[in-house]
């Protein structure tokens, strides 16, 4: 019931195959359980460089950043690698989505996507607190939904789900101008 | 600006002209619907930088998702978006599916279609209603909400609550819609295009509802992709971009209605857009209740089928079969899929990791609340402090969503 209808498809199809064919020569490719394409990228220093390909690429023209995050690979079951780094992406020209993956080790800074949307911005934030991954060139690279007090990143495997961490009082809200953000 | 905040020197006066007035919005304040936090510097009544602070309703959603089985986690659902919960529930169960392989009946199809366009309906009535209120129009505020409380009476019937409504399951529905349900919905249809007339009569034209929301928080069609705006926001802005239309799920393709879309990006045609889904919202409504089909509103996949009641007290097969659901799970096999609906607030995608199991080994919310709180901070650069809540009610931002 939840099929795609046949143009879309098709368009997927196409994507499918113009990725496998042109961006998979490194990587690994595959599919998800809706056959959408999943892109391996070998090095995450490739991901900005690659990302803007796909953008540029006519035949997919990935321009919409869908979301940003990670999950924890502890057991190694996709590979050698504490993290494995995702971002979806939405073509709004062929109505069809793709997924770029990237095996991340423990402390490895990723380059951020700020520079290409602004959305990047608190979603890597986002997967810096979780996931104590950093982004090389972010603008402002702290945590976001927990107290910048907190010790540890909740979403990684060993951290247990009764651990807590109290505060008693608030700190003030930082504000990022731009003279800031040059230093 | 931290030794500002620290210095207690500063007197009325300087302040007074002091270009560099800190202001502090919520967390907790009317206002700032929920638990939102925006800090802003002002000079005079125009703010000239903001920076929002979030996390305040942080439950570790995405982490009890991990911990809890599949079919434990459906009520975390009705808490991202708990103006919108239908919605949730029904996103979820679909990405479940899509890694199971799990094809649901013709029935359960239009109940969970009725579903997301109820809750795209109510979710709107708060946004508009809320966005009136704040800027004082109370009158709008009272006729929306007898509609929003017709709808939360057919919710409670569908599935005995009103706000948490946990209705999906995986492969089927918790319960069958009640007998009253056509009559209900009749009283609904008709209604709301009423009231929804009668709000336009008092807003659309009324002079201070269009001096307090024409040309204030402008974001164009380029801001919206950059921000990853999906949703009546960015259709207000010109985005011609709806996942219902453009990448169907179920059988939105097979009905008769149009996307929305305004040109403008204001909070005005924000509210236009929205006054307008919900009319389309209402025509997909009555023609989904006209196609009703009969049947079952369960698969008949034995993996996820949760057994009758009465054969769980006489087979004993059965009793261990129910016993295995609901203690140990459903085994869901290894994979993955990222679905994404078209929420009342715009895409909202779960991204399911499966390793085999009853549980998780991942699953990644994309919130649409996240990406248009991000953007409130750019857009509420310029504008005064009355048009920030004017801003804020239009965006429709639902803290449990942005911090999950």
């Amino acid at each position: 019931m939840s099929r795609l209808l046949l143009k879309n498809r098709e368009a997927q199809d196409g994507i499918n195959g113009h990725l496998k064919q042109n961006y998979a020569q490194q990587g690994r490719y595959d599919e998800d359980a809706n056959q959408e394409g999943i892109l391996w990228l070998v090095s995450s220093g490739d991901l900005p460089e690659v990302v803007r390909k796909l953008r540029e690429d006519s035949s997919l023209a990935m321009d919409r950043l869908a979301d940003l995050s990670a999950y924890d690979n502890v057991d190694g079951v996709d590979g050698a690698g504490r993290f494995v780094f995702f971002i979806h992406l939405y073509s709004s020209k062929f109505h069809s989505r793709m997924r770029i993956k990237c095996l991340i080790a423990e402390g490895e800074e990723v380059p951020t996507l700020t520079g290409i949307w602004p959305m990047a911005n608190w979603l890597e934030r986002e997967c810096f607190d979780m996931f104590g991954i950093r982004f090389r060139g972010h603008p402002d690279m702290r945590r976001i939904l927990m107290d910048e007090r907190f010790e540890g990143h909740p979403l990684r495997k060993e951290y247990g789900l009764e651990a807590r961490q109290q505060f008693s009082d608030s700190l003030p809200i930082r504000m990022v101008t731009e003279n800031e953000v040059s230093k | 600006m931290e030794t500002l905040l620290k210095n207690d020197l500063v007197t009325p006066l300087q302040d007074y002209y002091n270009p560099n007035v800190l202001l502090n919005l919520g967390p907790s304040h009317p206002a700032m619907h929920g638990t939102l936090r925006v800090m802003c510097r002002v000079n005079g009544e125009t703010i000239e930088d903001a920076s929002c602070e979030i996390g305040y309703l942080h439950r570790a959603i995405e982490k009890l998702a991990e911990n809890k089985t599949y079919h434990q986690w459906i009520v975390y659902t009705d808490r991202l978006n708990y103006c919108s919960a239908l919605a949730n529930n029904v996103g979820y169960v679909m990405a479940v599916e899509d890694v199971m392989g799990i094809t649901i009946t013709e029935r359960c199809m239009y109940i969970r279609m009725i579903c997301l366009e109820l809750a795209r309906v109510i979710d709107h009535i708060i946004c508009v209603a809320i966005n009136a209120l704040d800027l004082g129009a109370m009158t709008v505020f009272w006729m929306l909400y007898t509609w929003r409380e017709q709808a939360y009476t057919i919710i409670e019937g569908m599935c005995g609550m009103r706000l948490t409504t946990s209705y999906a399951r995986i492969g089927g529905m918790a319960y069958d819609l009640p007998e009253n349900f056509q009559a209900e919905m009749k009283i609904f249809l008709e209604g709301l295009p009423k009231t929804l007339d009668d709000v336009e009569k008092l807003l659309s034209a009324n002079r201070i509802w269009v001096d307090r929301t024409k040309d204030v928080g402008i974001l164009t069609a380029e801001e919206c992709l950059g921000f990853g705006l999906t949703g009546p926001v960015a259709r207000a802005s010109g985005v011609d971009q709806d996942l219902r239309r453009d990448r169907p799920y179920y059988n939105y393709s097979d009905l008769d209605w149009d996307v929305v879309v305004a040109t403008k990006g204001d909070v005005y045609d924000r509210y236009l857009v929205r006054m307008e889904e919900m009319r389309q919202s209402l025509k997909i409504l009555k023609q989904l209740c006209a196609k009703l089909p009969g049947g079952s509103i369960w698969t008949e996949d034995s993996r996820v089928l949760i057994p009758k009641k009465k054969d769980v007290y006489e087979k004993m097969e059965v009793l261990i079969h129910h016993f295995k659901i609901f203690m140990e799970g459903i085994d869901v096999p290894p994979g993955e899929s990222y679905r994404a609906i078209e929420a009342p607030n715009g895409e909202l995608g779960y991204y399911v990791v499966s390793r085999g199991g009853p549980k998780a080994w991942r699953i990644k919310i994309k919130s649409p609340s996240l990406a248009l709180f991000q953007s409130y901070e750019h857009s509420i650069k310029g504008a005064k402090i009355p048009d920030a809540i004017a801003i804020l009610g239009s965006l429709n931002i639902i803290a449990g969503e942005l911090d999950r």
